[in-house]
């Protein structure tokens, strides 16, 4: 066998030892492990490998942010955030036909924005909103589909754990991949409401209705989320400014979050080392995948696997968005098996090299050296350049030609095209990141397995799962509504970063 | 005796997570006196790195002890209960063996950093003060990982349930 | 044959170094050996890892010859930095010279009694390729700027500006997002890396070199003793003086042809005088007794190294040129 030949059957090898239910991290460790072996002739390089590789993969600065992230929801819920959400968003819309639903989404969502996990967010808005939904009479489906859809804008409104590995696997600035990620997460808490809106026109019986609050309560409700508003701003704001890292960060608004459960009292000795315990299982978890995952890729990158399949890709000529559209319904199907962070830890390193020699057309050279030699000019640039210069770019810029970079460099211009595809490039990965992060997360509500799904269900015993799957749909509607509106316009996305 | 085995690793995880906490306030000062002018603390990038090996290795055996690791279960849930029983105990000696080749291997990885004096760029620290923290904690994964083989094949042999799904919340 | 070996190196395979000294070297084996020994070549890290890991990959035998930068692993082989500090080197082929000298003298059974050496040389003068033009060191005031070994972040640190340390095939990335605002690199490696088409500033020094970064071409002890006889012979002659003072002097004559690379692009190319160094040498000068005070005998190595690379200079011409067997 040649060693892509071994490359290739990893595959199915791989995905035999998870549906035999092997943890996916040691499903991709021992499928690294053993091809290595098998490409070497013997374990003494994977083992050699061994030696320092769970350190340097454990001790990274960039992923350091996940445990930060994930003690930062602990203490967010520990602070109360969850709860004064809720009733902020309760006393504006609550009185509506559906409100307290689209309240618990815009809840989910302001929830969203303080924590980096879909699970933790969908755990934390169920407790606080399950038992208001049941009050006001919505139904079970209903409720629960709900909460399912609400937690998924954990992840897409940032800070977000998954866009965080995905930026280190595609070597992605994290602060442009949050700013994509806003406009999108917005789009999605929007979407749901509608959705809750059609839902309650159909079934009327599926939700109850209560009267107004006082304005003055409203507004006092409002000021009850400031806490959760500074943890954003400075959390967000400040790694988005370029004041810090996204680590520090991180770091900032667990300690920020940590002060406000203090001071609210939320947080004693023995709820921090539950706080404590909760992170160490879930940063396990994910740090146990990473680990599994970088032994895998590295066996496949041994074995060239990604580069043939990206260099076969490009020689087949197939039109971009073809082969984009592959991808996303690969995910959608995966995803009804598998969780969001395993996919993108086992796909990514296979698909970004794919995506990234395709050109979806976002950056031309020409006309991006062209817009800059023109604003240059606009600033006075030209004053003191030689009059026959000018005039020969001028007439290349006529020509819709190429200014050589000599002559644009007249006018201080030194854009070269590796500049230009690098910015290119940088647009397509931040835009196939958050499609992508955004399929995954509607994998997390898709029937027949969809963690999320699960743990919502778990909280409400009356609620047959099926009732949950049928409501659910709506929220996965609106989410393939939006990815196609996403793919269709790439600004949506790239708006902020551009 | 789980209740043992339990309770060490719980104990480990919440000193990672003080370690964890540690790190943070490092972080968070190094911010601050960076922006206020005092200067920011050097090298706490390196001191995150190490610092952080050590939290995972040390929150992992809590994790594998509680089954906090992510599994694709839907195809095995028909199996019978003594058939996945079964599963989980070759699925755990296995994860066993994994978890002690690592702490094996980290040995290596200590000793040729003792041997080598390699440092940090910035610090200038041992790099293999961070390797024998983490190698304390991965011994500790390893011992934890051999019980909760033992476990699983009791309970695949005897039909009675005795390890603890899930963690304290 | 009967010989494979693994050569792992981070740099791509049309780079200069692997294209004219490693693939010169690996050649040479091959046909000395008259085709017993074959040497497979790994371009950009393909067998794993990373940079800093080279060195532990030949230790361990992930692959059999490993070319590094020995200042990704600091700490491990301190003697090597008396060829690092500032304003020490005036010549590549002079300074690979007295490193081999002082390799066999006080390394090979100390420092890196783990491995086989096979070559040791320095590149060619080390200089800076920034976003913003920078002649003083105040230029570099909070500028982000990459290093490549613990000296030469001291000296940026001193400097002024902001280390970031990195190996240097994460320059390009790093410089086209922006992570850095510039890297230390002689000229030779800027063209591989496409350097003139991420910044447009270069500043080089007139005399001698603002720094230097040390490199090996180091053999799994294992597999060097495991050869037979007549295949250790071929290794040993491809090994030594000879080769390092090639590598070195191959790599410092690649430096022209990339700095026309960057003068053809219309790149702002600044020249550091001589009598302008000495405000940088004054700064930087520290590093000296730093480095000295942490080293048993550093001042001894000090003043040993100008006097070999003096030395090898004066005998350049006695010395057999590499390969011409
Ligand atoms: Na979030
Ligand atoms: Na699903």
């Amino acid at each position: 066998m040649t060693n892509i030949e071994i490359g290739l059957w990893s595959f199915p090898a791989l995905l035999l030892l998870i549906f035999l239910r092997v943890p996916i991290g040691l499903a991709m460790f021992l499928a690294g492990f053993l091809g290595l072996g098998i490409i070497n002739d013997g374990f003494h390089i994977a083992l050699a490998r061994l030696k320092t590789e769970t350190f340097t993969t454990f001790s990274s600065y960039s992923l350091s942010i996940v445990p930060m992230f994930l003690l930062m929801g602990h203490f967010a819920t520990l602070g109360g955030m969850s709860q004064s959400l809720f009733k902020a968003a309760e006393s504006w819309l609550g009185h509506r036909r559906g409100g307290v639903a689209m309240a618990a989404i815009g809840a989910c969502a302001g929830f969203g924005a303080i924590c980096g996990s879909s699970l933790a967010t969908a755990a934390t808005m169920g407790r606080v909103a399950l038992p208001e939904l049941k009050r006001y009479g919505y139904s079970g489906g209903f409720s629960t589909a709900t909460l399912a859809a609400g937690g998924t804008l954990g992840i897409l409104i940032p800070p977000s754990v998954v866009l965080v590995i995905y930026a280190i696997l595609a070597e992605q600035n994290i602060a442009k991949l949050f700013a994509a990620a806003i406009i999108p997460g917005i789009l999605a808490a929007i979407g749901y409401i509608i959705m809750i809106s059609i839902y309650v026109r159909l079934n009327p019986k599926s939700a109850g209705v209560r009267p107004p609050v006082p304005m003055a309560q409203r507004f006092r409700a409002m000021f009850d989320v400031w806490p959760v508003l500074l943890v954003f701003g400075l959390v967000v704001g400040g790694i988005y400014g370029g004041l810090f890292t996204p680590t520090e960060g991180a770091a900032v608004g667990a300690l920020g979050t940590g002060i406000i459960a203090l001071f609210n009292g939320g947080l004693t000795w023995k709820t921090l080392m539950g706080s404590f315990t909760a992170t160490a299982r879930s940063t396990a978890m994910i740090f146990f995948i990473v680990l599994g995952a970088a032994f895998y890729n590295g066996f496949l990158a041994v074995s060239q696997v990604p580069q043939t399949a990206a260099d076969w890709v490009s020689a087949q000529g197939y039109s971009p968005y073809m082969v984009l559209l592959i991808i996303l319904v690969f995910y959608l199907l995966l995803g009804c098996f598998m969780d969001s962070l395993s996919m993108i830890l086992l796909t990514i390193p296979i698909f970004f090299p794919i995506i990234s020699v395709l050109d979806f057309g976002f950056v031309d050279f020409v006309t991006m050296q062209h817009d800059m030699i023109r604003e240059a000019i606009a600033n006075g640039a030209a004053q003191g350049v030689a009059q026959d210069v000018m005039d020969q770019i001028n007439a290349l810029m006529a020509a819709g030609e190429e200014v050589p970079r000599k002559l644009s460099a007249e006018v201080g211009v030194r854009l070269t095209e590796l500049r230009a595809n690098a910015i290119g490039l940088e647009y397509t990965a931040i835009w196939f990141g958050i499609l992508v992060l955004i399929v995954v997360e509607t994998g997390l509500i898709t029937p027949p397995v969809g963690m999320i799904l699960f743990i919502i269900n778990a909280m409400d015993r009356q609620t047959p799962i099926v009732e949950t799957y049928k409501a659910v749909l709506f929220f996965i509607t609106s989410d393939l509504i939006r990815v196609a509106l996403l793919v269709a316009f790439p600004m949506i996305t790239l708006f902020l970063i551009t | 005796m789980n209740r043992f085995f339990l309770g060490l690793s719980r104990l480990l995880a919440i000193l990672g997570g003080i370690v964890l906490a540690v790190l943070i306030v490092i972080v968070v000062v190094s911010i601050v006196g960076r922006e206020t002018g005092l200067g920011a603390i050097t090298g706490d990038y390196e001191l995150v790195e190490a610092g952080m090996a050590f939290c995972i290795f040390a929150f992992l055996p809590y994790a594998h002890m509680t089954g906090a690791h992510a599994t694709v279960d839907i195809f095995t849930n028909a199996l019978g209960e003594r058939a996945h029983r079964w599963l989980l105990a070759v699925i755990d000696t296995v994860f066993a063996v994994v978890l002690i080749i690592i702490a094996v291997q980290l040995y290596g990885g200590l000793v040729s950093k003792m041997n080598s004096g390699q440092t940090t760029l910035l610090l200038q620290f041992p790099v293999w003060w961070g390797y024998l923290a983490s190698f304390c904690a991965a011994v500790i994964g390893g011992v934890v990982g051999v019980w909760h083989a033992l476990v699983r094949i009791t309970e695949a042999v005897t039909g009675n349930s005795i390890a603890v799904e899930g963690g304290e919340t | 044959q009967e010989v494979t070996l693994k050569l792992h190196q981070f740099l791509p395979a049309q780079a200069n170094v692997p294209k004219l000294v490693l693939d010169v070297w690996a050649d040479n084996v091959e046909e000395d050996s008259e085709g017993r020994i074959k040497v497979d070549r790994y371009a950009s890290m393909a067998l794993g890892g990373t940079p800093p890991e080279l060195m532990d990959q030949a230790i361990d035998g992930i692959a059999d010859v490993v070319w590094t930068v020995v200042g990704y692993t600091p700490g491990r082989f301190p003697t090597t930095e008396v060829f690092e500090l500032p304003f020490m080197v005036e010549d590549a082929r002079e300074a690979s010279c007295a490193y081999w000298q002082m390799f066999e003298e006080h390394m090979k059974d100390g420092e890196f009694s783990d491995v086989k050496i096979v070559g040791t040389w320095v590149h060619g003068p080390g200089m800076f390729h920034t976003n913003e033009p920078v002649r003083v060191p105040s230029d570099l005031e909070g500028m982000k700027i990459r290093g490549g070994s613990r000296l030469v972040n001291n000296l940026l640190t001193r400097v002024g500006a902001e280390p970031v340390g990195m190996p240097v095939p994460a320059v390009s990335e790093a410089l086209s997002k922006g992570v850095i605002d510039g890297t230390t690199i002689p000229w030779e490696v800027t063209y591989a890396l496409k350097v003139p088409e991420l910044v447009t500033n270069h500043t080089e020094f007139e005399g001698a070199a603002l720094y230097n970064l040390t490199f090996v071409l180091a053999m799994n002890k294992d597999v060097y003793e495991g050869l037979s006889d007549e295949n250790k012979a071929v290794i040993d002659a491809n090994s030594g003086l000879e080769f390092s003072v090639f590598a070195g002097g191959t790599q410092a004559d690649a430096d022209g042809p990339a700095r026309q690379v960057a003068v053809d692009l219309g790149n702002n190319i600044i020249t550091v005088s001589e009598e302008e160094a000495k405000e940088w040498d004054a700064i930087v000068n520290p590093i000296y007794e730093e480095w000295a005070s942490g080293m048993e005998n550093g001042d001894a190595l000090i003043e040993e190294a100008k006097t070999r690379m003096e030395q090898c200079g004066e005998n350049m011409a006695d010395i057999d040129t590499y390969g011409d067997s």
